[in-house]
This record gives C-alpha cells, sequence and structure tokens, in this order.
C-alpha cells in the first residue's frame, strides 16, 4: 500500500490558561492517503479545529504542541524550523475556515490574494500570478472572473467569499486541502455547490481533502473515510461506509441515532443524556462513560486505547476490547 | 446571516490572547504594568478620598487660619507646601481643597449622567423624530463653550462653586447620551429585548428592566473617566474667578491666586497643580483598568 | 371544519432602504404577499434561506414588527391593527422561541426573574401562585430549582435554551413560534431540545409554527410545511406530501442540497442548481425564481405565477409545475429519510 500523505501520531496541544491546562487534543492519531476526502467530525469543543491547526502549526502562545508527531509525506513537520515550515503552508498544505467574511482582507482586491502565494512560493511575476488568478476564479465557478478579480471582498456574496478563498488556497496546488466547517456559514443550496465545487477540485488535481464538520450529513455525501472525536481524543475512525452502517463507539451510535432521520415524525429521537466535558478537567477513564449507557467499572477507571477491529475500523472503548 | 452550530476555531478563553504571537515573558510584563497602573491609580483615588474625609484631623490648620507674620513662606515643618500671601497653611488647603475637588467631581458627573443617560436611552429606544432632536440638541449643548454658560450664570447670581458645578454639567452631559445612545441601539434589536417585547412588556419597563442593566458597566467607565474631566474643568472656571470665592481653599482658585506669585512663592500655585494633576491621573488610570477589566466579560 | 388558530392573508412587509437624502427609497421586500393557515394543535414548517423572509414572518405574526399591509387572524379575530392594550390579551395567547439562546436572555436577570416577568406583566402578583408556577414549568422542561439564581452565562447553550422555552410555555400559550430553535446548538443537545418541543406540544396542546432552514428537522416535526423564497410562499403541502411528489423546482433544489447522514444518498441523483438567492431589494420579474431555474420559460420571466392547488390541499406556484416531473429527486431521498 502507499505511503500516507500525512500521518499524526499521539498529537497532544495543550493550552496553558490561569484556571488550568486545556487539553485541546490530547493523543489524536490519524492517517489520510493521496486523493482521499477525510472527515474529522465531532461537537463543539472536541479539538478538532486545534488539531488542523495544529497540523499548519498555527498555535500560539498560550498553547503548546506537547507531544507527538506529524510526518507529511514522511517528513516530520513538528520537527521544521518556521522558515520551512512556511515553505510548506499555502504549497503543500492549504487551509480554509468556517467564516470567509473573516478570513479575506478587505482592504485588497481579490485578484491580488489570489495572486500572493504564487508570487511567494513560485516566485511568479505580478502579471502572471494575475493571470492565474483570473483563470483560478473561472475554475471556481465565478462567473465574469476578469470583473470579479478586480472586485473588493466586501461586494461579494458568502458563497462567492467562500469560493475565493478556495481560489486562493489551491493556486499552489496543494496536495492536502484542509477545510474547517467551510459551509457552515452559508445556505444549503450554496453548500451544496461548494462541496460540488471541492471535490470536483479535488478529482481533477488529485489533492487530498481534511473536512471538519459537525454534519454527518456532509460527512456521509462526502467523505471516504472518517474520524470520530470527543473530548480532545478519537474514539473511532474508519471508512465512511463501515462507520456507519456498523458504529461500534457508544459516542458515534449516539450521535448517529441524534439526527432525525428514520424515526417516525414527531416521535421522540434518541438523545445523548448529559453534557459535553469541560477540556480543562475531563472525566477519568474513558472520556465518555459519563454519559455512556454501558460504562462498567474498567470504563470509569481506565481509558481505552484505539485498536483496530479489522479492514481499518479503529475504536477505542472496553465494549470491544480496547 | 444565520449561523449553525458554529465552532470557535480555538477555545474561547485564548481566541484573544493567541492570536497574536507574543513571548510569554512580553505578555507577563504588559499584564503586569497594565495592573501597576491601575493599581496605582487605584490607590491615588483612595488616597485623595481619605484625605478628602479626614480633612480637618490631617489638616494641622484650618483653610482660612491666617498668620500674616509668616506669609509667604517656603515649605518647612510647621508649614508642609509653605504659607501663601495671608499666611495660611498651603498644606491645609491643599488637603481641604481635595474635599472640593471631589465632591465637585462627583456631583457633576451625578447630574451629567442624569440627563445624559435619561437622554440617551429614549433616544436609542425610540429612534426616529424623537432620536433625531434629543442627538441635535446634545450636538448643540456639546458644542457649547462652557465659560460663556458660566459667565452667563456668574452674571446672575455672582460667582459661586455651585455656580461652576451648574455650568460644567449642564454642558457635558453629550458624552454619556452618545455613549448610551449607541449602546442601546446596539441592544435595541437584540433576541432578549424582543422576547421581552413578545411578553408585553411596557417601553417603560424594557428600558428600566432590561436596557439600564446593560449599560451600567459602560457608564460606569464612563464616569470614572469624565470625573478628573469635570474636576479639570472646574478647577479651570475657578481659575478663572468664577468659582469659588476666598477663603474656599478651591485648588483652581488657589492656582490662581499662587499665578502672580510665582516668581518668588512658586510653592503656593504648584502644589495645588501637582495636586490636580494627582488626581485627574488617578482616575484616568482606575477608569482604563475598569474598562479593560469589564469590558470583554459582560459584551452584550 | 374548525377555523385556523393563525391565519395570515396577503401579508406584505417592506422595508424601506434609504439610497440619499434627495432619492426615493428602494424597499426590501421582505414578505410578499403571504398567505397561509395553521391550525390548532398542528406544527407548521416554514422553510427557506437567507432572504426568503421567514423570520420576519415570525416576528410579523408576534407583531415584534407591524405589517406593510395584509391581514392576521388569530383565533378569528383580526389582529392586525389592534391597540397595545387590547393585544396584550393575545400576547399571552402567543410566544416565540429564538435561535440563539444566550441572545434572548437577559444578561442581567436571573433565571427566577425572567420567568416572572411574564407572570407579573399579566397581571399574576400572588407570590405564592408565581413560584407554584415557576416550579411547574422547570419541571416540564428538565431543568432545577439550581437553576433559578443563575444568570444566564452561568448556563449551558441547552439549559439556556431550556429557559427561553419555558419562558414561552409559562403562560399557557396556544401558538409558539420557534425561530431555528437548536441551530445554535450541539447535535446532541438538538436532539435533547427537539424531544423537549415534541413532548410539551403533546402535553399541552400547543400549536407551532416552526421556522427552519433544516430540511431534516422539518420534516421530522411537521404535519404541513411551506417552502419560501425571496418573501413568497412557493409551495405547501402535508409534509409526506411535499417530499414525496415535489412539485416546485426550488423545493426540489432544497431537498437535494440537504446532506442526509446516509451513505446510500451518495448514489441519488441530485437536483442542482446555479446562483445564489439574489437580493430582495429588487427582485426578479415575472416568477422570483426564474433566473436559477433550468425549467424556466418566457412566460416564467414575465408573469408571476400564483399559488394553486393542485390536488389534496398541495398548493405550487409555478407555471409549469404539472408538465414537469422533479418529485423522482426528492422521492428517493426521501425514502432514504425515512427509513428506519
Amino acid at each position: 500500500m502507499d505511503a500516507p500523505l500525512l500521518a499524526v501520531t499521539n498529537l497532544k496541544t495543550y493550552f496553558y490558561l490561569s484556571k488550568g491546562v486545556l487539553k485541546a487534543v490530547d493523543g489524536v492519531s490519524l492517517t489520510i492517503n493521496e486523493n482521499e476526502v477525510f472527515c474529522l467530525v465531532g461537537e463543539t469543543g472536541c479539538g478538532k479545529s486545534v488539531t488542523a491547526l495544529s497540523i499548519m502549526r498555527l498555535i500560539f502562545y498560550p498553547g503548546k504542541i506537547v507531544d507527538g508527531n506529524i510526518l507529511y509525506k514522511g517528513m516530520d513537520i513538528l520537527k521544521l524550523p518556521e522558515s520551512e515550515m512556511r515553505k510548506i503552508r499555502g504549497k503543500e498544505i492549504a487551509m480554509i475556515f468556517q467564516s470567509p467574511m473573516k478570513s479575506l482582507n478587505p482592504v485588497f482586491n481579490v485578484g491580488y490574494q489570489i495572486s500572493e502565494a504564487p508570487i511567494v512560493h513560485f516566485g511568479l511575476s505580478h502579471s502572471d500570478a494575475w493571470k492565474q488568478a483570473v483563470e483560478l476564479i473561472e475554475k471556481v465557478r465565478i462567473p465574469d472572473p476578469d470583473l470579479r478579480a478586480k472586485s473588493y471582498p466586501h461586494v461579494l456574496s458568502g458563497g462567492m467569499k467562500q469560493r475565493s478563498m478556495i481560489a486562493m488556497m489551491i493556486s499552489c496546488e496543494p496536495r492536502l486541502l484542509i477545510a474547517d466547517e467551510p459551509t457552515t456559514a452559508l445556505d444549503v443550496t450554496v453548500q451544496a455547490q461548494i462541496m460540488d465545487l471541492l471535490l470536483d477540485i479535488r478529482k481533477k488535481r488529485s489533492m487530498s481533502i481534511m473536512l471538519i464538520t459537525h454534519n454527518f450529513g456532509l460527512v456521509a455525501e462526502t467523505g471516504d473515510e472518517v474520524a470520530v472525536m470527543y473530548s480532545g481524543k478519537v474514539v473511532e475512525s474508519g471508512s465512511v461506509k463501515d462507520v456507519f452502517k456498523e458504529p461500534l463507539h457508544p459516542y458515534t451510535q449516539g450521535l448517529l441515532r441524534c439526527i432525525p432521520v428514520g424515526f417516525e415524525r414527531k416521535t421522540e429521537i434518541d438523545y445523548i443524556a448529559g453534557t459535553l466535558p469541560s477540556a480543562i478537567g475531563p472525566p477519568l477513564g474513558c472520556r465518555f462513560h459519563p454519559r455512556c449507557r454501558y460504562a462498567t467499572e474498567k470504563c470509569r477507571g481506565q481509558e481505552p486505547q484505539l485498536i483496530s477491529l479489522g479492514e481499518n475500523h479503529l475504536v477505542a472503548c472496553h465494549l470491544h476490547g480496547g | 446571516m444565520k449561523a449553525m452550530g458554529v465552532e470557535e476555531t480555538v477555545p474561547k478563553e485564548v481566541e484573544r490572547k493567541s492570536m497574536f504571537k507574543l513571548t510569554k515573558l512580553k505578555e507577563f510584563c504588559l499584564l503586569l504594568l497594565h495592573y501597576k497602573m491601575s493599581c496605582i491609580g487605584l490607590l491615588v483615588v483612595i488616597g485623595i478620598t481619605i484625605l478628602a474625609t479626614f480633612a480637618p484631623i490631617i489638616a494641622p490648620k484650618h483653610f482660612a487660619k491666617t498668620d500674616v507674620p509668616n506669609k509667604l513662606q517656603p515649605p518647612s515643618l510647621t508649614y508642609l507646601f509653605g504659607t501663601d500671601v495671608l499666611g495660611r497653611d498651603v498644606f491645609s488647603r491643599v488637603v481641604y481643597g481635595a474635599q472640593i475637588a471631589l465632591w465637585v467631581g462627583l456631583i457633576v458627573v451625578l447630574v451629567q449622567a442624569s440627563i445624559g443617560i435619561t437622554l440617551g436611552v429614549m433616544a436609542g429606544y425610540f429612534n426616529g423624530k424623537l432620536d433625531k432632536i434629543i442627538s441635535a440638541f446634545a450636538d448643540i449643548v456639546w458644542s457649547f463653550p462652557p465659560v460663556v454658560l458660566a459667565l452667563g450664570i456668574v452674571m446672575v447670581l455672582g460667582p459661586g462653586i455651585t455656580q461652576v458645578v451648574i455650568a460644567i454639567a449642564l454642558t457635558s452631559w453629550p458624552t454619556f447620551t452618545r455613549v448610551t445612545r449607541a449602546k442601546v441601539q446596539s441592544m435595541v434589536n437584540r433576541e432578549f429585548v424582543l422576547a421581552a417585547r413578545a411578553v408585553g412588556e411596557s417601553d417603560l419597563s424594557i428600558m428600566l428592566r432590561y436596557l439600564l442593566p446593560n449599560i451600567t458597566s459602560t457608564n460606569l467607565v464612563l464616569a470614572t473617566l469624565t470625573l478628573p474631566a469635570a474636576i479639570i474643568s472646574t478647577t479651570a472656571l475657578s481659575f478663572l474667578g468664577f468659582g469659588a470665592q476666598p477663603p474656599t481653599p478651591d485648588w483652581g482658585a488657589m492656582l490662581s491666586e499662587g499665578a502672580s506669585q510665582l516668581v518668588i512663592a512658586p510653592w503656593i500655585a504648584t502644589f495645588p497643580g501637582i495636586f490636580i494633576v494627582i488626581t485627574a491621573l488617578g482616575f484616568n488610570l482606575l477608569g482604563d483598568g475598569l474598562r479593560d477589566l469589564l469590558d470583554p466579560k459582560l459584551r452584550v | 371544519m374548525e377555523k385556523p388558530l393563525l391565519e395570515v392573508d396577503e401579508l406584505k412587509k417592506y422595508f424601506p432602504v434609504r439610497r440619499g437624502p434627495f432619492t426615493k427609497p428602494d424597499y426590501v421586500k421582505a414578505v410578499d404577499d403571504v398567505n397561509f393557515y395553521v391550525n390548532k394543535g398542528e406544527t407548521l414548517g416554514l422553510v427557506g434561506e437567507s432572504g426568503s423572509g421567514k423570520t420576519t414572518v415570525g416576528l410579523l405574526i408576534l407583531r415584534l414588527i407591524d405589517p406593510t399591509s395584509g391581514r392576521i387572524f388569530f383565533d378569528g379575530e383580526n389582529f392586525t391593527e389592534m391597540p397595545k392594550k387590547e393585544m396584550m390579551k393575545f400576547r399571552k395567547r402567543m410566544s416565540i422561541v429564538f435561535q440563539d439562546p444566550l441572545a434572548s436572555l437577559n444578561p442581567r436577570m436571573r433565571v427566577k426573574e425572567m420567568l416572572k416577568r411574564p407572570l407579573v406583566v399579566h397581571g399574576i402578583k400572588n407570590e405564592e401562585e408565581i413560584t407554584t408556577r415557576i416550579i411547574k414549568i422547570l419541571e416540564m422542561v428538565r431543568l432545577g430549582k439550581e437553576h433559578l439564581d443563575r444568570y444566564p452565562h452561568e448556563l449551558s447553550g441547552g439549559q439556556q435554551q431550556r429557559v427561553a422555552v419555558a419562558r414561552a410555555i409559562i403562560l399557557n400559550p396556544d401558538l409558539v413560534v420557534h425561530d431555528e430553535p437548536t441551530s445554535s446548538l450541539d447535535v446532541s443537545v438538538q436532539a435533547q431540545i427537539l424531544n423537549l418541543l415534541l413532548k410539551l406540544q403533546r402535553d399541552l396542546n400547543l400549536t407551532y409554527l416552526f421556522i427552519t432552514h433544516d430540511l431534516v428537522m422539518v420534516r421530522h416535526v411537521s404535519d404541513r410545511v411551506a417552502v419560501m423564497y425571496l418573501g413568497k410562499i412557493v409551495e405547501v403541502a402535508e409534509t409526506d406530501e411535499l417530499f414525496s411528489n415535489t412539485m416546485h423546482p426550488y423545493t426540489a433544489a432544497l431537498l437535494s442540497a440537504a446532506p442526509i447522514p446516509r451513505p446510500e444518498a451518495r448514489d441519488v441523483k441530485r437536483f442542482v442548481i446555479s446562483g445564489e438567492p439574489p437580493s430582495p431589494i429588487n427582485p426578479p420579474l415575472g416568477c422570483r425564481f426564474h433566473p436559477r431555474c433550468i425549467y424556466a420559460t418566457e412566460r416564467c420571466r414575465s408573469q408571476e405565477p400564483q399559488l394553486i392547488n393542485l390536488g389534496e390541499n398541495h398548493l405550487v406556484a409555478c407555471h409549469r409545475a404539472e408538465e414537469i416531473d422533479i418529485s423522482s429527486y426528492s422521492r428517493e431521498l426521501w425514502k432514504i429519510m425515512t427509513k428506519a
């Protein structure tokens, strides 16, 4: 089998706050292969965004990556000096964020912002970079690319802003595009268009996408592989088909049954009791045990490890011998 | 724009700080400096308040007690800040002056706030014509020079501290109106106000129970910052002769008296001057600290 | 037949937008001639994207904003132009729950006070009765007495929304308008609140107007669904009928776009539309959806379609509804959604 494009092993990112240590990511391991859509799914505070930022090494004080390694094409990018990392950011690994309104610089026009990365990474001339920017604007299906390139972000709609972000991020043909909730702030029909666009780009450029979301629908419809996170850890991972067909971890099961699909109308759907744990003082043992209907003594005392149950389906649960 | 299950990119607690690439040392120093400044401010304010409250005990002599044979003496052990033209103890006068300064400042701010906040809430809540009228009125008042109004009042009533207080208070309340109006406008269409209206709450009830409590922090900060301005404005008017009449130990009046003696007895004007600056600075620093402390937590 | 609890007739709300001091203002036609009704005890789902006007409809019904024209009937009475004092008796029969629970609670009021206000405003001053009712309502929304003394920011998102719901039902209303009540919450909390809303509806015989953009949710809670686009209703029908026998292209597009957490859904052919919802300031002439519609004809570009009943209480506003067959797109998805 081919070596994975990105292999994260035992990543730990902590934030040192006055009220305690916030263990946002506490031992996360995952692999992303070439040409794959990998979904990182979980609720608020599970650490999925921090994982992405850690991969991009965009963690600043008071946060710190305290352990683990991230192998990109076999190279541990956590050990790289900042100058080398800058060559990877934008060129090899790119990232788009949730709120395009906050990510675009309001004082430069769109064409300029899309040209920036190629000028820095490939040393293109301004005019060449501009031409490429206009082409990219067309590729992301924005009509009137010549005109749009000269537009400023505030005249664009939400969908167009996000497309501009995408154009910016793929301008250097990255191998891995991390998308952190790229469609959450958009209307549902626009969401469908953007996801469609991302998948199309991925196919054409053999790019991998790491999609971070809390929406299981998106995962089911676009993902190849998925990892479910809870309280800073990965609790289950595998192919989308396997995890959806046979979710092994009680949290995954609970989440899937929380969605009102497949229930008779106006009946009560399943839900997960309790609330999300605080990341500063998570429960001992298995972090999910206070909310788990199958919790045993072992769950309360010992943290389960992520083990493989055949065919690349991993789960961290004592029920399955974790 | 709708919001669906929005997740912060980074834990809420750290969002603000981690966006800047500060080293641990730098951040620590800045924080300490900031707190130090506000603490200094707090100490100054407490100090001046103690001076004002216990003036009769602290001041060795009564502020009006004259000692003409010892007039224009430089600072000494008996007269810590020296004596003025009539042999009065400058130190005692400065201490008693703190009472006046604080009182004046407080009353001015209270009057400013009452007028300003009331009008501000009405302008922000009712919008439309009322808003335009109030805002225009506030603009006109704001551009009216206090000295002119003071002159007018003094012509009718004669000089005095009260007259100065009235003049300053009546020309500077628009700051409170502007700030309050802006805050109220930002809140009036928020869901909790809509919910209150949906329940059937009256306009007055909404203004008192829902809007007012949410602007107290802003106004508190504004009050701490306008108090020194009030003190300075009143001392200025007193300096010009509109305010306190002798022998009232108003700092501004003392400045005026000492101005003519500046060459031969600089201590008469210098010490009140220093105290004016220290008091104003103290309140400003305290206000800054308060603002930073209250602002992020009470983001309405 | 019993008359509907809520009836909306030719409702319009135009917001003026001043371009300059001397030019005539433009108008945001947020709600433009909307008609619908809600029967007692049922849930009408109101679906649409941004700019559709659905939230404005909710605010109009509660008379938090006044309509430009049109009539709103509650329990048979026209209360569109009722003076404030008379409105009070209606105010206790209807309430609203908003999307962002933290924003809908007064940051400076404790839970106890917030629940007390509706009672006091409507004349219940007896301390004992107030306490009894508050305790009863807390039980119903599954909150404890310990929450009474807390401020909103001391509660979790789910607890905040429960307080908002408690406030909405403490006066025993007939109608509750929900404006995206679960969108700001985490998935696991959404389910808890959803169940709570369903249970309350059963126990207290409530009528719901459920405003949302989430089609999966609307399918689960609604008896009937109305789809809005750019200020107009384009399709109304009973839920199953709407989802399995879709007739308006926009509805089909909405359904196609909704992500369904079933991998089988991936293989279903989708009806994708291009473009974005245009601004409601100068809506397109004729059928408002025509610029994005692949079936648009000359007639669609010039003539606005009316809402016509095409059988079994299924109303559609589309010139070509009977010719084109787009239900095939949505039927497959609906089958997947309803399969246990």
